[in-house]
């Protein structure tokens, strides 16, 4: 047996008007389907429909599929137009639909939906919260919250159409997170990129002449870099190094601990329970769905799920501040209470106080709130003690903490007897009216009304237990008369005799049991320490390049990247590692020259930089300038000893240039071996086979 | 008749006042909330929390009303019964194992249950009816006290025993196979100590009597 809330049919009966819409939209044979983002649900299954209509209607579909697309001005490629004909359409459609539900704008707008969606559960009052208020809602506008109930409006965090834009709010981040997801783990094993051409283009570079011959220079920073944990690759004159890793596993946490939650919070939903139960000092109760006062469950949860724990309240105790300005508030609220966990399980005591529930095998109990239970002992006309109960008052102020509630009295003969009236923890004479002027029971009076005749519980009706149905009974001619503890009352027409014997206090407990608690909590951990880590840690890169120069010497260039935006700090760890090299290389030669020869190859520069562009996204290489025009803004870049490098704009504009295609960047480079080392570079990335060093050592 | 007059800042004072901690006012706010809904439907007449509730916005009461439905198992196919014992309302000691070789009818009420009431005529009736063919009757008598549970035996002239359960202890017990999921709820139990059926929601008599029929005509 399955709990399933009465919502079932109401799904049924939202669902036909979306799907008449849907058939209104079709019979228009409108272009665009559904048109807005909210109904992307529907669209998926009811585009297809409309693009099969139009696919055999006339051949100017070509335009379906791309039409919209173009409108979203998403700013993606358009597709070549598809051939019409209806299985490309569908397809077309279904990729369209697919892209949109999956587009950051809708997820934003479906996130601001929610929220609004939200504003109905804080203005009409809700079951989950307060049943109570629904009944005067009930009471107060007959016509208005039939309808409400039927829009599921007394219930809106349970409602279809919540759950509508809940599903289609994690469908859209799903779809926009996994596959994001699948390109961070590819961005995270990448290798570092060749190594640019001309090094002095870098942000930070550095160059001296060394006595080594290149091959040794190479090893010796190699060694050095990839003794620092840099990922390495390594070609015909060149050591390219990355660091900086974590960056994207921050990302990957980040994005797979979004999902995570979200399916934390669902899980809750599914599997977890809220209960509640009001319970007298001395009175014990199973966690048993006939013992509770009020149980929602999850979608999937049975009475047999339930933790079979029960508890008795010994003894509660609530300590007010005597004096002062806050003469009267509560100062602690204490409940001991014994549990046993399973029935034969041995027994344990325990203290629940307010925020500090009590944890029983996963299920949270918690102290929401107490008040006073006055106990009466009601001899009926016959003679017989048909009553003896503590009765819990509901407090209907908190300064004094005065209380109202029923009795009901079914079996007493030869009338049923009820009872409806007020308990007053400190009574004081207020000009002839009796109030109570402190929380604590200092001096109890109760004060009843009393009634006779037909309780109209007999009929089968379940009546709450604080309400009295005076429509069968009549009042007995007996004037309410404040009683104190151990005072009698007898009703008139020998109807009986009622005794105010004493009171008890009683704290009403909270039950929660919700799975995906911990899971969320954990998920949400890992969100924010994979945001930190994403922001903390930066990737970045070095390269090095040594060749024999005009004179004979070999000619170091070093040169420091830092991918992220926030690369503060990068220039220090820069100058450390290239000095570090430089000293490896048994220290330089003379200082380089301030500026670089005219024989490296801008392209190369840019090339280097292309990768970046292919981790951000893009497709084209076209925007691969940006990056250059940065290098060359923040061209002085005051590392070295060997001081700014000066960044030529001219350079930059014949990067732009020799971007298009290797065969054009290749042919001013054939001065010197350079350029050989840069079309066989460019071969090697073309077949992407290059065997190297790094490429062992990356993976 | 003693209402006091509820005004909307005196409402925000109450909810001040309903915690120990002062400085927690945000959290004071929904603490508050429910508080005030627990306390509005806290022991809310009978079938307090039945499965599939209508709840009080659908039926414009305060109550929870229990949902009709009752499970029959073919003959030994239901689940073995726990041994249930306990004391009597009335002081006597009881244990279903006493019992092995009849069918017992397990009845869990309470005399503030308004179902449980109307009910009652028909199971007192089954109960003087079957007693002559080996069907044993047991009511547990839950969330309620000896004296009203008394005066409620007297008001239907209910001759068989009831265990006293103010903790729900047995109903805890059959938690895992057949839970009571509602007030009332009625188990019969095969002669075996299988539990042959279990009626959630009012019986009435001629229902409950075929069930019985039909279970105390098994195979022991």
């Amino acid at each position: 047996m399955t709990a399933r809330p009465p919502g079932g049919d109401r799904m049924t009966e939202l669902r036909a008007p979306a799907g008449s819409g849907r058939r209104d939209s079709a019979a228009g044979g409108s272009v665009v389907p559904g048109g807005s983002v909210v109904s992307g649900g529907s669209v998926v299954s009811g585009g297809g429909g409309v693009a099969g209509g139009r696919g055999a209607g006339d051949g100017a579909a070509a335009g379906g599929p791309d039409a919209p697309a173009a409108a979203s001005g998403d700013g993606r490629l358009a597709r070549p137009p598809t051939p019409p004909g209806a299985r490309r359409t569908v397809a077309g459609w279904l990729r369209w639909s697919w892209r949109q539900l999956t587009s950051m704008r809708t997820a934003l707008v479906l996130l601001f939906l929610l929220a609004v969606a939200s504003v109905p559960g804080s203005v009409i009052p809700q079951e989950g919260i307060d049943p109570a208020a629904v009944s005067q809602y009930y009471a107060a506008h007959p016509t208005l919250a039939p309808i409400l109930a039927r829009l599921s409006l007394f219930s809106v965090f349970a409602a279809p159409w919540f759950a509508a834009i809940y599903l289609l709010l994690f469908l859209s981040l799903a779809g926009c997170v996994l596959p994001r997801t699948v390109r961070l783990v590819g961005s995270a094993r990448q290798l570092p990129p060749r190594a640019p051409r001309n090094l002095a283009r870098l942000p930070l570079a550095t160059s001296y002449q060394t006595a080594r011959n290149p091959a040794e220079a190479l090893d010796s920073a190699a060694g050095l870099l990839a003794g620092r944990r840099f990922r390495m690759r390594t070609g015909d004159g060149w050591v390219a190094a990355e660091k900086g890793y974590l960056r994207e596993v921050g990302n990957l946490l980040f994005h797979i601990a979004l999902l995570a939650l979200l399916g934390s919070v669902g899980i809750g939903g599914i599997f977890g329970y809220k209960a509640d139960r009001l319970l007298i000092s001395g009175q014990s109760f199973a966690n048993t769905v006939t013992d509770l006062d009020q149980f929602r469950p999850g979608r999937l949860v049975s009475p047999s799920d339930l933790q079979p724990f029960s508890m008795t309240l010994d003894n509660f105790t609530a300590r007010y501040i005597a004096s002062g300005n806050l003469r009267g508030q509560p100062a602690a609220f204490n409940a001991a209470i014994r549990y046993s966990a399973r029935p034969g399980a041995p027994e344990r005591r325990g203290v629940i106080r307010v925020n500090h529930p009590l944890n029983v095998d996963g299920v949270q109990v918690f102290l929401i709130g107490h008040g006073y239970a006055p106990v009466f002992r009601i001899t009926d006309g016959a003679g017989q003690v048909v009553f003896d109960n503590p009765v819990p008052f509901i407090p209907v102020e908190q300064g004094g903490l005065t209380s109202e509630g029923v009795i009901k009295v079914p079996d007493a003969q030869p009338d049923q007897l009820g009872f409806a009236g007020v308990f007053l923890p400190t009574a004081v004479d207020v000009s002839g009216r009796l109030q109570s002027a402190f929380p604590a029971a200092l001096a109890p009076r109760v004060s009843l009304v009393s009634y006779a005749g037909n309780l109209g519980l007999d009929q089968g009706q379940s009546q709450s237990v604080f309400q009295l149905d005076t429509a069968r009974l009549r009042r007995l001619p007996i004037a309410p008369r404040p009683l104190a503890p151990g005072q009698s009352m007898k009703l008139p027409g020998h109807a009986g005799t009622l005794t105010f014997t004493g009171y008890r206090q009683w704290a009403s407990l909270a039950i929660t049991y919700d799975p995906g608690q911990l899971p969320a909590l954990i998920s949400g951990i890992t969100a924010i320490a994979g945001l930190l880590l994403s922001f903390a840690v930066r990737r970045r890169r070095m390269f090095v390049r040594a060749a024999v120069g005009a004179d004979g010497a070999t000619l170091v260039n070093v040169g420091g990247l830092a991918r992220s935006d926030a690369a503060g700090g990068f220039e220090t760890e820069f100058a450390e590692l290239a000095a570090e090299i430089r000293d490896a290389h048994g220290g330089a030669l003379q200082p380089g020259p301030a500026g670089q020869p005219a024989d490296y190859l801008a392209s190369d520069t840019a090339a280097a930089f292309d990768d970046d562009q292919e981790a951000a996204g893009n497709d084209g290489n076209a925007p691969a300038g940006r990056d250059d025009v940065q290098g060359a803004t923040g061209g002085p870049a005051a590392t070295g000893d060997d001081g700014p490098v000066p960044a030529a704009t001219d350079d930059d504009g014949l990067a732009a240039a020799g971007d298009v295609g290797p065969a054009a960047t290749g042919a001013p480079a054939a001065t010197d071996d350079d350029a050989h080392a840069a079309t066989g570079n460019d071969a090697a990335a073309a077949t992407g086979s290059e065997p190297s060093r790094g490429n062992a050592e990356g993976e | 008749m003693f209402r006091l007059p509820r005004s909307p800042r005196r409402a925000a004072r109450a909810t001040r006042a309903r915690l120990a901690c002062p400085v927690r006012q945000a959290s004071g706010v929904t603490a508050g909330a429910a508080l005030a809904a627990v306390t509005a439907l806290a022991i809310t007449g009978c079938a307090g929390g039945a499965i599939g509730q209508s709840t009080a916005a659908s039926n414009g009461k305060s109550f929870v009303a229990g949902s009709y439905d009752t499970t029959v198992y073919a003959h030994g196919s239901g689940p073995v019964s726990p041994d249930v014992k306990g004391t009597t309302l009335t002081g006597q000691k009881l244990a279903l194992a006493g019992y092995r070789g009849d069918v017992v009818v397990l009845n869990f009420w309470g005399s503030w249950c308004g179902p449980c009431r109307q009910e009652a005529p028909a199971l007192a009736a089954l109960a003087r009816h079957f007693r002559s063919h080996g069907v044993r009757f047991v009511g547990v008598d839950i969330r309620d006290s000896p004296s009203a549970a008394g005066a409620f035996q007297r008001t239907f002239q209910i001759s068989y025993p009831s265990l006293n359960d103010p903790g729900d202890e047995i109903a805890l017990a059959f938690q895992s196979t057949v839970p009571p999921a509602g007030i009332p709820t009625t188990l019969v139990i095969g002669r075996t100590g299988r539990v042959a059926a279990r009626i959630v929601g009012q019986v009435t008599y001629s229902a409950l009597g075929r069930l019985i029929t039909h279970v105390s005509a098994e195979a022991a």
